[in-house]
């Protein structure tokens, strides 16, 4: 049940450090922040693990949303940022494993998909940089406008929109899809 | 006029866009308790932040009793060397001093106890 919309309990929160409100918007947006994550990361268990550091990260920095655009739009931001952190830090921790001598068998950047059944989108996925499919996601899974995009990740619209273009251009080409040819 | 252009562009969709929106569709994910995970973390998150300031306050305070002691001692033992006209004047000015800072003490330990049942 909706009792206000997001700015509203997100005002509560701010204010009061409203926690139920902020169980509220976390009940609203959890499904989105995790499909996001886990579009990003190909692995469930730490999407979902990704996904609570970034609803911690929400609720510190929640005061810093100003109101203006959508919420799941900043949220997917706090996200974003939660995935690009994730990422030095396990790089970082590879680079030391390795600078001690330890051989690593661990991922690289790239995505790799840790459930059984490799679905025709892990497959897109995959052919993607982390920016790229970050957009992308943003774009076509959670519906996000250019503007929200460039928002979330601190580029320009004209770099998004190329981001896109270029997203595309490798999945066509990947694939052997026909402009205008799909359904 | 050009923004109007550009969000009408960005809303024309052509098959290749439907055709992706399709493929990343996805099905919502059941809540199945994160939120309440989620809510009880930031619960505990609260109630340490809110206790930490006490907590270090009374570490603190244990931990430079003993210096603290140690160096009234020695301003005690440096004011047998102070003239005894001077003293005698001081407590002759302000007989209640030594109530008076422990009062003030008092209030400024009350004060932040307020605060933080206040917080």
């Amino acid at each position: 049940m909706r009792t206000g919309d997001d700015h509203q309990l997100v005002a509560r929160v701010v204010s009061a450090q409203d926690t139920a409100a902020f169980g509220e918007l976390v009940r609203r947006h959890q499904s989105q922040v995790r499909n996001f994550l886990r579009k990003l990361t190909g692995d469930i268990a730490t999407a979902d693990d990704l996904s609570q550091d970034c609803f911690m990260h929400a609720w510190d920095k929640l005061q810093t949303f100003s109101g203006r655009g959508s919420f799941i739009g900043w949220l997917l931001k706090v996200a974003y940022t939660t995935f690009l952190q994730s990422k030095r830090k396990s790089k970082r921790y590879v680079e030391i494993l390795e600078q001690a001598g330890h051989a690593t068998e661990m991922n690289g950047p790239g995505y790799s998909v840790q459930h059984d059944e490799v679905t025709d989108l892990d497959k897109f996925l995959a052919v993607l940089t982390d920016q790229e499919r970050a957009i992308m996601v943003m774009s076509y899974a959670c519906g996000l406008s250019h503007r929200e995009i460039s928002d979330a990740t601190s580029m320009p619209v004209g770099s998004v929109k190329s981001v896109i273009f270029r997203g595309k251009e490798k999945i066509r080409t990947s694939f052997d899809i026909k402009d205008h040819q799909h359904g | 006029m050009t923004s109007k252009i550009i969000n009408m562009a960005e809303t024309i969709k052509d098959a290749e866009d439907r055709f992706l929106e399709t493929m990343f569709a996805s099905a919502p994910i059941a809540d199945d308790g994160f939120s309440v995970a989620v809510v009880r973390k930031v619960r505990r998150g609260l109630w340490l932040r809110r206790l930490a300031v006490p907590v270090a306050a009374l570490i603190g305070g244990v931990i430079a009793f003993k210096p603290l002691a140690g160096l009234v001692a020695a301003v005690v033992s440096l004011s047998s060397l102070l003239p005894q006209e001077l003293l005698s004047a001081t407590t002759t000015l302000i007989p209640q001093a030594q109530f008076i800072v422990l009062g003030a003490m008092l209030l400024v330990a009350c004060l932040l106890g307020v605060r933080s049942l206040e917080e």
